[in-house]
């Protein structure tokens, strides 16, 4: 029994920063919208890492996940708004669409694009994304290009005032259980027979298919369950807490660079990197912004590529080697 | 043990194997031979399911195993060590090891097999907790057919075994093959460049030539033919 617990461990620092960011929101005036960020990026960061982190793979496509599911959401509010009491119901509702889309979409593209390795595979999901939403613009599915805006609906359905503290408060705090579960979820990927299926593919594909491992499933796994958290992230992040959604927004390759980036300078395939890896990016971003407007990403650039030449394996990656054979180790993975 | 019959593959529209015919007995060292780039390691990749079979059967212990996934073929006991030793590089030999042991009935048997791995590769007990990727390359050869032997095979298939490893190692490699089947019991196939090496050790041969079988005999006949050895094996 206590073996069973100490395997959950690592889950404390990943908890505990959530929990400071929490209550940095709530107790400091005026930090919500820069916690809301953050919570944001580790989010995304926890839900790609499961994918990105795990198997290697660089998805170009991922934030399309994210698009379905911000659409999952506005088509349930949308669509069910008329029916009378259903409530937050509707929200749950929206969320299991979130996720139907998402894994959907998931299986298609994985079905597909998996058969391909390395760069390959990454030049053959850049294609999704785009694809995608051109094909949501052209053929004018679910209004097109003009987009779904949802306010009215969300109001009538809630109420104006719990409608506002959704948009304002609950969502950030739905995005906050979200990266705590996909922190879950990695761990216990990491802890069964998924995780070492998962770092022998990493290593070395070949190898790991000589030895008996259904390789192909276990990527599946991993895109679906990492496309399935970026559904659910999308689906809060955009859709309840700024209810309207029109493709180029949602279906924009800059979020999945910002999340290639978060993954890879917190420490790939380890479980605290994307925490990290989030803050150390969110926070960069909007102090820069304010402080050098305009000049961000130049200043940003040479950042990343400190980070990454001193830490090859990121932030986390540093750490846990570091610590290799001390009690903290059993924190950090 | 293994029977394939006139084998039909390749990759995209260049068919490589022209149904070539094969049979490995129990108990055995079988050698498959032949110069670069007559199919020889597609010949073993198809066998193992990594390469789609297009037509030709295969059979393992009488079953059809034609289209049977990899990692189905592992659960039945076969194991194939790949060319150029795809190893673990950043976990150490024991964790190597401890990855061959990853299908279950493997897993049941892990202790097991580590003790009959480390019996016959007593240096890589020295070295259980060196990153793989800081071995030398006959020791890498050693840990890639150790970890094959962790999936607890029944046939092992080497491909080039004695690939890039100086004379001295290729004699031991081999040798540590004829102790695998005299002391644990396995069958094995093996395709090799290195035809001297490998006419000593195995106890059958077939020759191949642009993707089909051109001769086929006891050692002995092989090395007696100068024609056989002059035309595909320059030896």
């Amino acid at each position: 029994m206590k073996k069973e617990i100490t395997k959950y461990y690592p889950l404390i620092p990943v908890f505990t920063a959530y929990l400071f960011l929490f209550l940095v929101g709530k107790n400091i005036s005026g930090m919500w919208q820069l916690v809301a960020m953050l919570l944001f990026y580790c989010a995304m960061g926890q839900a790609f890492n499961i994918f990105l982190g795990m198997t290697g793979y660089v998805d170009f496509g991922y934030v399309a996940f994210m698009g379905v599911g911000t659409y999952g959401m506005a088509l349930a509010i949308t669509n069910l708004a008329h029916i009378e009491g259903l409530g937050i119901g509707i929200i749950i509702i929206g969320f299991i669409l979130a996720l139907l889309m998402s894994t959907l979409l998931s299986m298609a593209v994985g079905a597909v694009a998996l058969r391909l390795r390395g760069a390959y595979f990454a030049i053959a999901t850049i294609g999704v994304n785009e694809g995608f939403r051109f094909l949501i613009e052209g053929a004018r599915i679910w209004n097109g290009s003009e987009g779904l805006i949802f306010t009215a609906q969300l109001n009538q359905i809630l109420g104006r005032e719990a409608a506002s503290s959704l948009m304002t408060y609950w969502a950030d705090i739905m995005v906050l259980f979200i990266a705590a579960l996909a922190a879950f979820v990695t761990l216990f990927y990491m802890r069964s027979k998924i995780g070492y299926a998962l770092t022998a593919l990493r290593e070395d594909e070949d190898a790991a298919k000589v030895m008996g491992i259904n390789v192909t499933k276990y990527k599946i796994t991993a895109f679906i369950t990492s496309a399935c958290f970026a559904g659910l992230v999308g689906a809060t992040s955009w859709a309840l807490k700024t209810p309207y959604v029109f493709p180029p927004e949602v279906f924009e390759i800059h979020y999945t660079i910002e999340a290639i980036i978060i993954v890879l300078l917190g420490g790939a395939g380890t479980l605290l990197g994307p925490v990290v890896g989030g803050l150390i990016y969110g926070i960069s971003k909007y102090y820069l912004s304010i402080f050098m407007p305009g000049f961000q990403l130049l200043i940003f650039a040479p950042i990343i590529i400190i980070i990454i030449v001193l830490f090859p394996e990121g932030v986390v990656g540093m750490l846990k080697s570091r610590t290799k054979g001390s009690v903290l180790a059993r924190f950090i993975i | 043990m293994l029977t394939v019959k006139e084998l039909e593959s390749g990759y995209g529209p260049m068919q490589v194997l022209w149904k070539p015919s094969l049979q490995v007995k129990k108990g055995t060292i079988t050698a498959l031979l032949g110069p670069n780039g007559v199919g020889k390691s597609t010949f073993l990749s198809t066998v193992f399911g990594s390469v789609e079979p297009w037509g030709g059967t295969i059979h393992y212990v009488g079953e059809d195993v034609t289209n049977l996934p990899t990692h189905k073929k592992v659960e039945m006991g076969v194991a194939l060590v790949p060319e150029g030793k795809h190893l673990f590089p950043n976990m150490n030999v024991y964790e190597n090891l401890a990855m061959g042991a990853y299908v279950k009935k493997a897993l049941e048997h892990k202790d097991e097999s580590m003790e009959i791995v480390y019996s016959l590769f007593p240096r890589l007990k020295e070295r259980q907790k060196q990153l793989a990727g800081s071995l030398s390359g006959g020791e890498q050869q050693m840990v890639t057919i150790a970890r094959a032997l962790m999936t607890k095979p029944k046939l092992m298939m080497l491909d080039e075994p004695s690939q890039g490893l100086a004379p001295v190692l290729v004699q031991s490699v081999f040798e540590t093959i004829q102790k695998m089947r005299d002391e644990i019991g396995l069958t094995i196939l093996l395709v090799e460049q290195n035809a001297d090496a490998a006419l000593n050790a195995a106890g059958y041969v077939y020759i191949m030539h642009e993707g089909l079988i051109k001769a086929e005999g006891k050692p002995e006949k092989i090395k007696g033919s100068s024609e056989i050895r002059e035309a595909y094996l320059g030896i």
